[in-house]
């Protein structure tokens, strides 16, 4: 529908102010495409390995390369103009390379900003090293030395009560790193192989999810020891209404993306959300909100050891999991997490990468994920599996994708060294020009 | 203005947008409910109409209201459910009149989508569940235990994702809702579920029903002993149930609500979109379903809501106009409508754009809204005032005066009015039948002609005694009082009278230099009969002065200073304090306080209450003195905490006025106005009072001139059946007859967006200048708009200059002598430019980009402060060297904007989509560009109304000595109808009131035992945060309705007396 007259309907009642803005958000992001107004100038000589837009303010993006360097810009406020204010260039912040002295040795695979404000951030790295960094000064404020190389970190968006990252390494235990007193706090086993991928579940500050190369997902209420649920690639009875489980509250389905590109190699593992909850920082939604509560968790831990345990999500590693996760089998799967099943949801061919982690989006209202298939981003409706939209525009493999909800834009960085901005398109029209002769460019637009 | 605000509201929503049927004050009574969005009323129905109970605030915004009896019970229930998942379940107490709460609580989740489609809130028709639905994908249920107490709530996975409407079906054994949808590819369809409270999930249930018509959007259970469900679609309406299934097609429309007439649900009332009001009938014979028909009975306002009463009385709520109560008749009326209008209830919303004006210049403002939708589009002047509720009236023409008389002195009222004309005086008087005529009376207590005074007998009406004027001379002003008479006659002579036991006595005589224009005797003193000081205003040296009687001596001389003669002086005394009242020709009014020892004036004040003479009278009215001014803009004149006040009152033109205090009237007025004499009681309190001005489409803009005297709107009317079914016109309208005098048609598919009053550097002439887009079928977003720039010649719109641009024009602003227009994501800056040929033209100057759209523009200087749709608000400088706009700051917030205003240089104020209010301030001193370029927000309030626009001003009068009157305000107004105010006070009183605010909540208790802390905490779905430097008036005034323990529970948590606390909150009171 025109934005002029939901504008218009809005101010007479005949539109819900919620549902106007959620009409306009899923307009603009059916509307993306290469940005003809933004430009990140992206300092690094490496592989872009990870984005990520700080929970808080939503306005700085930390990324990170391959060259061991990781950069700040400020998503919002532009360094400079061009084209007569048309084109807002945003230089980063700061950048720490290879030149700072507390610099990683390899490439940083992963930082994450701290989900409470963006004083700190965390950064991990092939070099076997986590480092908590301080923002302002630009110092590593707390360090933690990994047995392998780190592939992802993250940290609890819901925490109050703890501040642990959550680290998914080459070795197949995951680690829960303690910022507080710097030390190590979890060992979780379970894996059989490395992880690639680990997020926070967006519903309980205790619930983590991790996916690992041996194609598995598991799920941890990490104040208790082993992993509760490990979702079953071969139980896919949706649809169905079992009977027996209570849910709790919410929700669906909150999907996991499986992908599975050839067998082996890593995955990243992320999860998506489906639903969005309510707050701003949630991008890491919920898988399941609902599983990690009570009466999954008992009936499953008894369990636990048994053949339950050997169950894959994936024929191969788990790459990105986004309370949605993804596999390396080059498959995308979406999980109900409240039942551990999976949807079935068909997303449409894929080709992953496989060698390395890779980082899913989606969007606030889940209907969409943003998958870096590739030198292409894909957007598939989370429902249907199907293609909504290709981004073309990286000359190189696609590593990492962020979807920045506030402003309905999608950073992509790739192995080509540049993040690149996804945004809903701006008519361009330069009225100082126009004298008489009315440029016609505006109205195809 | 300052960060520290107060928020009240002057007028309450008058949306409806929720109404039932039931039982509730008593199991007898049959009452109607009414929500009117963050209001409840209860009425009662009764032979007279709908009486109202009671009407109270809720904290929150009712998203579902309905009516249930649990088992045993033999009265019904209300059920509440507020936008921001909250619900209490209400129960009359029939011995105090008031709500108490018989069950609440929060069925919010931690995650979860809100549904896109609102809240659906629906009781089990046995009363076994309360079916929640909140959020995309759950169903919540709140089970009713065997009391009918409520048992935890539970959620149902919904595996529908779009749902359009979920109903309880009747007579089932087990709950079962049906659940009307939409799927990924935009079918729709129906489907039951049972609810299995035992295993907390859904069965599947008897039926589903697929591929629906395509606009099914209402689901209408039918109770016993059918037990179906009617499925209303946009052409068809579908009868649904286990083994029937019936479909009729209908005329294409929209139906907003229905209403069950019969309790076995074979007749329905549904209203749709144009306000077409029709009867659908389920034939049936016993439980088999024969057929549906469907027939138009009539128009009414667009309905949100119907109810239907009783014996074929039905409510009509409505979004879009006003409410009705409307009777259908049995036979249709000559246009063969069977509706028949008894009653309408005032509804202001939506408001979606308005102005303030001070047409009479007078220092009030009077708001002009644009109201309502579609055909019920309107506009409404609401203006404050004391209204008069006329009782009588009479055609009368020329009336030079009126007193009013009693048949004797201790008599309690006043039989006689007399009224004096050019060349007679009629008597009117009350007779038996409580009708006023006319009578014969020889004479009356005092009568002054202009060459004698009489004293007539009021028992036996003969005359008694008589006074003549020294020949040559005829008597110009008169005034007396009980015992005394003053009078003037030309060549300045000023005659003092006294009347003994039926004698008039000559006191004293008096030559001045000069004429007098008016005089005055009213006892002020202790002695109510007898005054012991005259004033007298003057010609010639225009001065007022006051003589002692009987002595006849000079005390004081004030000369007024000007050229306007005195025409009305008063001497009164309110609350113990005396003042002269002295009113000029030219409708000011000045005032002094009187010391009657001495006759000393003091502390003058001079108001403008009108244009046109004003004559000075006084009445009482519960016990106090009021003082009226007669003149073109009426107005009373009291005293509230030793300070005089002033109000409008709600009538045009009165000339004479006298109290009027007889058997059948009691406490009134008569008021003599053009041709014709009222007699009505008058209002003790001042209020908003409203005219309408039907327009019969949809007003979205209007702006005032000043110079041509007329308004003018961009509105839009709808042409259902037409291939565009909107036509968009610019309208110009007198600005006292409301009448079009103009109309400029815009182009199809363009669309009027903004229109300002303006005028440009170097061209002395006014215009109006409209935005305008051109919104096409194909496009998502206009690339296409105008600026068209009219002037008002011989009361016609004469296009002058156009401009295309290339985006809708969302805003205007006048700016520096020149043109700022917003177009989508840009700011523009146009200058007007004289070209050769004479004409002049619209030229870009200079622009700003980077706004996702920039809706809502603001300026002051050389700032401008934008409301973007998404992302809040921000601080652009025009730069005049440069001749380029720049940006200074913003709020990095993602506020979803519906309105700005700046208060001050540094202080902004914004209203967002979720219906919070919040300030930002500029910091041009932060010590870092970071630190400069962000708006800080300073202040966050949840209003609970969507605010289309503020615009500085005042309802109330704006007098130099009142306090109140240096309180900036802004006025708002919403979609739910609200007026409101927001006054900027300075930090002790704000300090003060917040005290006061935070006592109140402990003592004013929520309806429902919802928080009022909660409820005006800022909300949006990004954060939830307590509210800060805003105050909600509200809540302060309603200390004045409460008892005095309460009172005294308030003053003692505070530390100041009840008397100060109310003197102060009476003092707010006034700001609206």
């Amino acid at each position: 529908m025109h934005t002029w007259k939901q504008i218009r309907d809005r101010e007479f009642g005949n539109l819900r102010p919620h549902r106007f803005s959620n009409r306009i958000k899923s307009r603009r992001l059916s509307d993306l495409q290469l940005s003809n107004h933004k430009d990140f100038l992206s300092p690094h000589k490496g592989a872009l390995n990870s984005l990520q837009v700080d929970l808080t303010e939503g306005r700085y993006l930390l990324s990170a390369a391959a060259d061991a360097s990781v950069a700040v810009f400020d998503v919002q406020r532009p360094t400079e103009h061009e084209a007569g204010g048309l084109i807002s260039k945003h230089r980063c912040l700061f950048v720490v390379d290879k030149q700072h002295q507390l610099a990683h040795k390899y490439a940083v695979s992963s930082a994450v900003w701290y989900p409470v404000d963006t004083g700190l951030f965390i950064t991990g790295s092939f070099d076997h090293h986590i480092n908590v960094w301080d923002t302002n000064t630009t110092q590593v404020v707390v360090n933690f030395k990994m047995p392998g190389k780190v592939y992802r970190t993250a940290m609890s968006p819901l925490a109050t009560s703890h501040m642990l990252v959550a680290a998914a390494t080459e070795d197949v235990q995951v680690r829960l790193c303690d910022v507080a007193s710097g030390a190590f706090a979890h060992t979780l086993s379970g894996h059989r192989d490395g992880v690639m991928s680990v997020e926070w579940s967006t519903s309980s500050e205790w619930v983590l999810m991790t996916g690992g190369c041996d194609g598995a997902i598991r799920f941890w209420d990490i104040r208790r020891a082993g992993c509760f649920l490990v979702l079953d690639q071969s139980r896919t009875q949706l649809g169905r209404r079992p009977s027996v489980l209570k849910r709790s509250t919410v929700n669906k389905e909150s999907n996991f993306k499986s992908s599975s590109a050839g067998q082996t190699t890593s995955a990243k593992l992320r999860v998506a959300q489906k639903k969005l909850p309510n707050g701003n920082g949630s991008r890491q939604v919920v898988v399941g909100r609902a599983p990690a509560k009570g009466p999954i968790k008992q009936r499953l831990h008894p369990g636990m050891l048994s053949t339950q345990d050997r169950a894959t999500a994936h024929y191969g590693a788990v790459t990105g999991l986004k309370v949605t996760d993804d596999g390396s089998d080059s498959r995308l799967r979406l999980w109900d997490i409240e039942s551990g099943c999976d949807t079935l949801v068909n997303f449409e061919t894929v080709r992953l990468q496989t060698n390395k982690p890779i980082q899913l989006a989606t969007s606030q209202d889940s209907t969409r994920v943003f998958v870096p298939c590739m030198r292409t981003v894909k957007a598939f409706d989370m429902w249907s599996g199907s293609t909504s939209a290709t981004f073309r525009g990286h000359y190189e493999c696609v590593n990492s994708c962020w979807f920045n909800e506030q402003d309905q834009e999608l950073y992509t960085g790739g192995s080509d060294r540049q993040i690149l901005v996804w945004s809903p398109p701006r008519l361009i029209s330069d009225e100082m020009e126009e004298g008489i002769a009315e440029d016609q460019d505006s109205w195809s637009n | 203005m300052s960060i520290w605000n107060y928020v009240v509201t002057a007028h309450k929503p008058t949306n409806v947008t929720h109404s039932r049927v039931g039982n509730f004050t008593s199991p007898q009574d049959l009452n109607l409910i009414i929500a009117k969005c963050t209001r409840i009323e209860i009425h009662l129905l009764t032979p007279q109409g709908l009486q109202p109970m009671l009407d109270v605030p809720i904290y929150g915004r009712i998203a579902t209201l309905e009516l249930f009896r649990s088992h045993g019970e033999a009265q019904d229930f209300l059920f509440i459910a507020t936008e921001r998942y909250k619900f209490c379940v209400l129960q009359w107490d029939s011995e105090t009149s008031e709500l108490v709460t018989r069950a609440m609580g929060d069925v919010s989740d931690r995650i979860g989508r809100a549904t896109d489609n609102g809240q659906i809130g629906i009781i089990d028709p046995d009363c076994r569940l309360i079916g929640l639905h909140l959020y995309d994908g759950l169903f919540k249920v709140i089970p009713f235990d065997n009391r009918g107490q409520l048992k935890e709530a539970f959620n149902i996975r919904l595996e529908e994702l779009q749902v359009l409407d979920i109903k309880f079906l009747y007579g089932c054994s087990k709950p079962t809702i049906v659940v009307l949808y939409q799927d990924n590819k935009d079918a729709r369809h129906a489907k039951t579920y049972e609810v299995s409270l035992k295993d907390k999930d859904f069965v599947e249930g008897p039926w589903s029903q697929n591929n629906l018509d395509n606009g099914a959007d209402l689901l209408i259970p039918v109770p016993p002993p059918l037990c179906g469900v009617l499925i209303i679609g946009e052409e068809t309406i579908v009868y649904c149930s286990a083994n029937a299934f019936k479909a009729i097609p209908i005329r294409p429309s929209i139906t907003k609500a229905y209403g069950r007439v019969d309790p076995d649900g074979s007749r329905y009332l549904l209203g749709d979109h144009t306000g077409l009001l029709s009867l659908l009938v389920i034939t049936h014979e016993k439980e088999k379903v024969t057929g549906l028909k469907i027939e138009p009975l009539g128009e009414t306002s667009i309905a949100s809501t119907i109810s239907y009463l009783d014996n074929a009385f039905v409510y009509i709520g409505s979004s879009y106009g006003d409410s009705q109560l409307i009777k259908l008749n049995q036979q249709p009326d000559a246009k063969g409508s069977y509706v028949e209008v008894l009653e309408r209830y005032v509804n202001l919303g939506p408001i979606v754009d308005f102005c303030v004006v001070d047409l009479e210049r007078q220092g009030q403002g009077q708001v002009v809204t644009c109201s309502g939708a579609y055909k019920d589009g309107s506009l409404r002047v609401v203006r404050n005032g004391i209204g008069i509720n006329e009782q009588a009236s009479v055609e009368l023409q020329g009336i030079k005066g009126m007193w009013s008389l009693r048949s004797s002195t201790d008599d309690l009222f006043d039989t006689f009015l007399v009224v004096s004309f050019i060349s007679e005086t009629r008597i009117l008087a009350m007779n038996l039948e409580d009708e006023l005529e006319e009578t014969e009376i020889e004479g009356f207590c005092s009568q002054v002609t202009s060459s004698s005074v009489r004293l007539v007998s009021s028992t036996t009406r003969e005359l008694r005694n008589e006074w003549h004027a020294p020949s040559g001379y005829s008597i110009n002003v008169a005034t007396a009082n009980a015992t005394q008479v003053l009078l003037a006659t030309g060549g300045g002579h000023l005659v003092y009278l006294e009347i003994g036991d039926g004698i008039l006595q000559e006191i004293k005589h008096a030559q001045l230099e000069y004429e007098i224009s008016c005089l005055d005797i009213n006892p002020i003193g202790e002695n109510p009969n007898h005054s012991h000081l005259a004033a007298v205003g003057m010609w010639t040296d225009i001065s007022v002065r006051i003589f002692s009687l009987p002595e006849l001596n000079l005390i004081t001389k004030e000369p007024l200073g000007g050229e306007i003669i005195p025409r009305s002086v008063l001497l009164c005394a309110f609350e113990g304090i005396s003042y002269l009242l002295c009113a000029l020709g030219d409708g000011h009014l000045l005032n002094f306080l009187l010391n009657t020892s001495t006759g000393e004036l003091t502390d003058r004040k001079k108001v403008s209450l009108g244009t046109q003479p004003i004559t000075l009278r006084t009445f009482s009215s519960k016990n106090t003195t009021h003082v009226f001014a007669a003149s073109d803009r009426p107005t009373v004149i009291y005293s509230s905490n030793k300070k005089l006040l002033y109000s409008n009152v709600n009538l045009k033109e009165v000339s004479h006025m006298c109290p009027f205090n007889s058997a059948a009237f009691p406490d009134s007025l008569a008021i003599a106005k053009e041709g014709e004499l009222t007699i009505g009681t008058i209002d003790d309190i001042q209020k908003l009072h409203i005219r309408s001005i039907p327009l019969g489409e949809h007003a979205r803009r209007i702006c005032h001139q000043e110079q041509s005297r007329t308004f003018a709107i961009c509105s839009l009317k709808y042409i259902p059946s037409a291939e565009e079914p909107e036509t968009h016109f610019v309208r110009l309208l007198d600005d006292q007859t409301f009448e079009f005098i103009s109309t400029y048609p815009l182009d199809t598919y363009e669309y009027g967006c903004f229109i300002i009053s303006c005028s440009f550097s170097d061209d002395s002439n006014v215009y109006y200048c409209v935005g305008t887009a051109y919104v096409l079928p194909e496009e998502n977003e206009p690339s296409k708009g105008r600026i068209l720039v009219f002037a008002v010649e011989d009361g016609k719109l004469q296009l002058i200059a156009e401009k295309e641009t290339k985006g809708a024009v969302y805003c205007l602003n006048a700016f520096n002598g020149k043109l700022l227009a917003a177009i989508n994501q840009k700011i523009q800056l146009y200058k007007w430019v004289l070209r050769d040929d004479g004409t002049h033209e619209l030229q870009s100057e200079c622009g700003h980009h980077g706004h996702i759209l920039a809706l809502y523009v603001q300026t002051r200087g050389d700032f401008i402060v934008v409301g973007d749709l998404m992302k809040s608000i921000s601080l652009l400088i025009y730069k005049h060297e440069e001749g380029a706009i720049e940006e200074r700051a913003r709020d990095y917030n993602a506020n979803w904007m519906s309105a700005v205003e700046i208060l001050d240089d540094d202080i902004y104020l914004g209203a967002e989509n979720s219906f919070n209010l919040f300030t930002v301030r500029k910091n041009s001193e932060g010590a870092t560009d970071e630190e400069r370029g962000r708006l800080e927000v300073v202040g966050e309030y949840h209003l609970g109304e969507f605010i289309n626009r503020f615009r500085h001003g005042s309802l109330v009068m704006r007098l130099p000595d009142s306090e109140v009157g240096q309180i900036p305000t802004v006025i708002f107004g919403t979609i739910n109808g609200v007026i409101g105010v927001i006054a900027s006070l300075p930090h002790d009183q704000y300090v003060f009131l917040e005290k006061l605010q935070s006592s109140l909540r402990k003592v004013i208790k929520g309806v429902g035992g919802l928080s009022h802390e909660q409820w005006r905490s800022f909300s949006n779905d990004k954060k939830t945060v307590e509210a800060r430097n805003f105050l909600d008036g509200d809540l302060i005034e309603s200390f004045l309705d409460l008892n005095r323990s309460k009172m005294d529970e308030v003053s003692q948590a505070v530390g100041v007396s009840v008397e100060e606390l109310c003197k102060r909150v009476e003092e707010l009171t006034r700001l609206h």
